[in-house]
This record gives C-alpha cells, structure tokens and sequence, in this order.
C-alpha cells in the first residue's frame, strides 16, 4: 500500500516520494548492480538510470505487482544491457576488478560492505547469465517461470543456469574459506 | 550449510553505503526530472540543458530554453545547395575550429505590468572544447523585478563534460556545488545542441539577406540577417517575431558578433548577444577541471534533511490550523494517505470545518482527490521524521504532551551533523543546541 501511495505521488511531482522510494530501495539495487557487474561506477549508473527511466515514464507508469520486484528488474535489465556493451567492447566485465572512485572522477562512491565484496567478486567467476538467474531467485525472489519468462529462455534453462551457477560458487566460496 | 543457504546469508548481509553526494548523482537528474514534470515546463528540449542553468526565472527560463534549445536543436541535413556560399565559407571555418570562446549578454523583458517590469540580465563568458566541453561562467542580475529581487546578482560557473559525463555547477556566491551525472542521451545533445556553430547551420536553411559591410567592434565586417519565421523550427512557443543579425570579420570569415531578438509576444521579449569570439584557441585539460574550494559545501537538495524539515513544519503547522493541535503520532501508520480525511474528525478548528464543508460540498470522487492531497501535507511530517530515523539522527517527537502554546518546550529535535541538536519547539520555531542544552529541555517537559 505504501509503494502505491509513493508512486501516486511521484505521478504528481512530490521530490519526498521519490527520495522515500530511493532510500528505501538503494540498497537493493546497489547490491545488486554491484553482484550483477563487480563494478562500483557501473553499479551507480546503472541504478541511476533506473530512476531517471523511472521518473521519465512516471506519467504512464501502473504498478500491478510490487514496486521493489518491477526496480529490480530494471536494475537486471540494464545491467545486462552495461554487460553486452562491455562485451562488445571487448572488455568483460569479469575480467574488470572492482573499481572506487579515481582521482578525476567525483569526490564519493558506493563502498561496499566485505560481504558484497566477497558476493561480487565470486559472482564475477561465474558465467553472466548464471549470476542473473541466481541474484533474481534470491534477491529479487523471483520464481524460475518469472526469471524464465523475464529473460525469454525456458524455466529448464533458468534452474540449470541457476543450479550450475550454484555448484561453481560453492566452490569458489569454499576455497575462499581455506585461503 | 548448504550453497544456497551461504548464498542466501551473503545476499542478505550484502550491504552498501552511499554518502550525500553519491545520493545526489544516482538521483539527482531523476529528481530533476520530476521537478521538471510537475511544473510543466514547455521545454524543447527534453533533456536537461546548460542554457537552462543560467536563467532563474521560470518565465525567463522557458523562453530562454525554449529560444536557445530551439534554435540548436535543429538537426543539420546537408540537403540542400546553400544559399550563399559566403555563409558556408563561415561554417566551413568555424567548424575548424576545436575550441572557442565568446562572451554573452542576455536580456530578457517582461512588461505584463506595465508598472512593474521585470528585467534579468546574464552577462557570460562561454569556453567551448570538442575535446573537453564546455565552461560557462555567467553573472546574472535582476535589474527590475516585481518580487523584490532587484539588484540581485547571482554569479555561477558550470561545466559540462561530456566524457567524464559529469556536470559542475558552482555558486561561489553561497559557497556551493553539485555534480551532476550525465546520461549518454543528454550527453550526446550536449555535443549537438550547445554549439553555437549550430546556430550558423540554421541560418542556411532560412532565407536570410547580405547586409552591407559595417566596422564591429573596429573590425570590417559583413552582415547576415534573417526574420525568417523558420528560424524558430523547433520551440514549442509561438513568437510573434524574429530577427537575427550575424557578423563575420571580412578577412577571416569567422564570426564577431551576433544578436537575436526575439518577440514573445507583446509583453515578453528575449535580447541575446554573442560577441567577443575568439576562435580555435589553445585549450588545456586544466580549464576544464572545476576547481571547488573545500569550505564549499554540496548543493545536496535531496539527502539533507533540512529540504524535508521545510515540508514537515508546513505539515505541522497545517495540522494546527485545522485541528488545533500537532499530531500525536508521527509514523507512517497514523499519517498514512487518507481519502476520507476530515470526514469523521471532530474537535476541528473553524478553518478545519470550513475545510470539511468544503470537501463535502465536491462530487465524491473530488472530495477524495482533494482529501488524499490535504491528508498528504500532514504526512510530510512522518516522511522527514522516517527519514531522520533512517539517516540515524536519533529524533525524537513530542507532539502527545506538546502544544502551539508550548514555547519553549521541544515538538520536534534530531541530531546535525555537528553533534549539535536541532530543536523544533511547540511554537515551530527552530534552534540548533548542544547536546547538555537539549537535555535541559527535554528533561522540562510535562511527564
């Protein structure tokens, strides 16, 4: 009920709401930003074109499930977007270490706590479409069919990219543990 | 423990910090945006623009956006055979050069009242870098105004940078600033439409006349004017006329000088002068690179928390006004949205039952509209006091013991950044405290 009312009253220009539905959220969406791309700067933009995607479609915008679920997924989608572009580039994102603030750029970044350090940088071993799949189980509870749907694949795909994902970050966190 | 219960921990204990200024660029524009919305400025241009920077009035800024981004947003197509060869010989030159720089002067007029007239003038100075971006610095002054900022001067210094995709805007006058995250969009139209090399592009595809040579600025020059209506393709407002006048030095065929008036309408009028260029100038990286001094402090119109405390004592003193009293619960739950606010309230003040009739006397589904938005102002007050809770402040309210009579007793209070205490006291007036002194207070309060 309370996203709702946030939501009517971003419709009607309230600067409070929004700032209600970024605090509220940041935190999700950073994170996941964060174990999606091992990227602080490309966390940020990523959820910062989230909002602005947001505000801009505001007018027409309906929530029908829940608000936090519908920004995640953006967050997912543009996320996959930042990595096909890296890809392009040629530069994959798991090859990029996880990068602050550099001097040229502004004073302040998102800093991470060690657990999401530790959660990107194994996230970042796995192949891109695992990590999708198990970052959208977990944390944005999505079900298999939803993902499958989400990502145009089928549910088998999803819970064999989801359960192999699994295997291998098992793996990496165990050895992480004896290092 | 299984892998997905490990993973499931390291999600859940998986957090991030963002300080005020990293608040600011993920949000920032899109804050902008919804200010942008709901005031409902026919821009025409969608995206955030540097002109817009330099106008404060909203009047002056939708003319101003609405002539400047017009006039640059017009996508140049080599469709057709210039005109004059002369003018492509000018943007032929000028698009050699890799950096420039030329000060302006810009007026604005608005006589709706003929006895009050109100008058801006922006004086500026724009450095422009294909390589590092642009710097604007500009010195704006309310030369008339009818709501009493006249003579006010306000002085400013932007940077764009489209590769670093950052905007600077710094008030030296309030010691402030703000970093602004450029998207790819707005970052390409600032490529396109900030140019005034534009400009020159348009004027090919208008119909336009050779004006006779004059001396400028003790340079020979040759003119090109045009009151073509086509020249403001583009604006969303309609303008009753158009006449634009470009000087370009004989010899070196680049520009000198260059003014535009335009004409709103009957009332309303834009003055601008472009003059002082220099061309293809020698640019360093270090021109571009915002300096801010560190007593600076961020123009954080979103984190802090004082933007929220200026609605949250509206709220409160709206709270007053109908019902008497402040309210004596401020969480969410009680202050929620209520479409039938008022409705069943007794004890109302006489403005409260004038409100009340007046809700009554609307078609329901008004009634409700109108509800819900009156119920909102008094939300304000749970919206700032969550805020506080989130940001760690340690706030505490007291609206259950304290009324508008309690002078000096404490509403309201939440901790600074200092360590201080800001107090909030039953009359809504506010004072900033130590925290020995707010202890004294608190420890007055009726039990």
């Amino acid at each position: 009920m309370e996203d709702k009312l946030l939501v009517l009253r971003c419709k009607r220009g309230r600067a409070d709401a929004l700032g209600r539905i970024y605090e509220k959220y940041k935190k999700d969406l950073l994170v996941l930003a964060m174990a999606l791309l091992n990227d602080t700067s490309a966390a940020e933009d990523v959820v910062h074109d989230v909002f602005v995607s947001f505000v801009r479609s505001i007018e027409k915008f309906r929530l029908t499930g829940s608000l936090k679920g519908f920004l995640l997924t953006c967050t997912a989608n543009r996320a996959r977007n930042v990595n096909k572009a890296k890809c392009r580039q040629g530069v994959g994102l798991d090859s990029v270490e996880a990068v602050d603030s550099r001097s040229d750029d502004p004073p302040c970044s998102i800093v991470c706590n060690e657990q999401l350090g530790q959660l990107s940088r194994a996230m970042a071993e796995l192949a891109y479409e695992q990590r999708e799949v198990i970052m959208l189980h977990f944390q944005a509870g999505m079900t298999f069919k939803t993902i499958a749907k989400s990502l145009g694949i089928s549910v088998n795909t999803a819970k064999s990219r989801y359960r192999y994902g699994l295997d291998k970050l098992r793996l990496l966190l165990d050895h992480e543990v004896e290092e | 423990m299984n892998p997905e219960d490990r993973i499931k921990g390291l999600i859940s204990t998986s957090d991030v910090v963002t300080g005020p200024e990293t608040d600011t660029r993920i949000l920032g524009e899109a804050l902008e945006r919804l200010n942008l919305g709901q005031k409902k400025t026919p821009l025409a241009c969608p995206e955030p623009n540097i002109w817009r920077s330099i106008i404060k009035s909203r009047t002056m800024r939708f003319a101003t956006v609405t002539v400047v981004t017009g006039l640059m947003l017009f996508t140049y197509v080599f469709v057709s055979t210039p005109k004059s060869v002369v003018l492509a010989g000018v943007l032929e030159k000028v698009e050699q050069a890799q950096a420039y720089k030329y000060k302006m002067n810009m007026t604005f007029t608005e006589r709706t009242n003929p006895e009050k007239p109100m008058v801006q003038r922006i004086e500026g100075m724009i450095t422009f870098s294909d390589e590092y971006g642009t710097k604007l610095e500009t010195c704006e002054k309310w030369e008339a105004d009818k709501n009493s900022d006249t003579g006010k001067v306000t002085t400013k210094i932007r940077y764009r940078l489209p590769k670093r995709r950052l905007d600077v805007l710094i008030k030296p006058d309030q010691k402030k600033y703000r970093w602004t995250k450029l998207d790819d969009d707005s970052t390409a139209e600032e490529k396109e439409h900030n140019d005034p090399r534009e400009m020159i592009k348009q004027m090919l595809h208008c119909e336009y006349t050779n004006l006779s040579r004059s001396v400028i600025n003790g340079i020979e020059a040759e003119g090109f004017e045009t009151t073509d209506p086509k020249w403001t393709v583009g604006m969303t407002e309609h303008f009753e006329g158009v006449r634009v006048k470009l000087w370009v030095d004989a010899e070196t065929w680049l520009p000198v000088f260059w003014e535009t008036d335009m004409r709103i309408n009957e009332q309303m009028s834009l003055r601008t002068v472009f003059y002082d260029f220099q061309w293809d100038i020698p640019v360093a990286a270090s021109d571009f690179q915002p300096v801010i001094p560190s007593d600076y402090t961020s123009m954080d119109n979103y984190a802090l928390p004082s933007m929220f405390e200026e609605e949250a004592l509206k709220g409160l003193r709206f709270s007053v006004e109908i019902f008497g009293r402040y309210p004596e619960k401020i969480d969410q739950t009680s202050l929620a949205s209520d479409p039938y606010f008022l409705r069943n309230k007794e004890n109302l003040t006489d403005a409260g039952l004038k409100l009340k009739e007046e809700l009554e006397s609307l078609a329901p589904e008004q009634s409700m509209q109108k509800a819900m938005e009156l119920s909102e102002i008094v939300q304000s007050i749970g919206v700032f006091y969550e805020l506080l809770v989130k940001a760690g402040r340690d706030p505490a309210y007291y609206g259950q013991t304290v009324g508008p009579e309690d002078i000096d007793k404490v509403l309201l209070r939440w901790k600074q950044d200092n360590g201080h205490y800001r107090v909030t006291f039953g009359d809504l007036s506010a004072r900033t405290v130590t925290p020995e002194k707010l202890a004294e207070l608190e420890a007055a309060l009726p039990k």
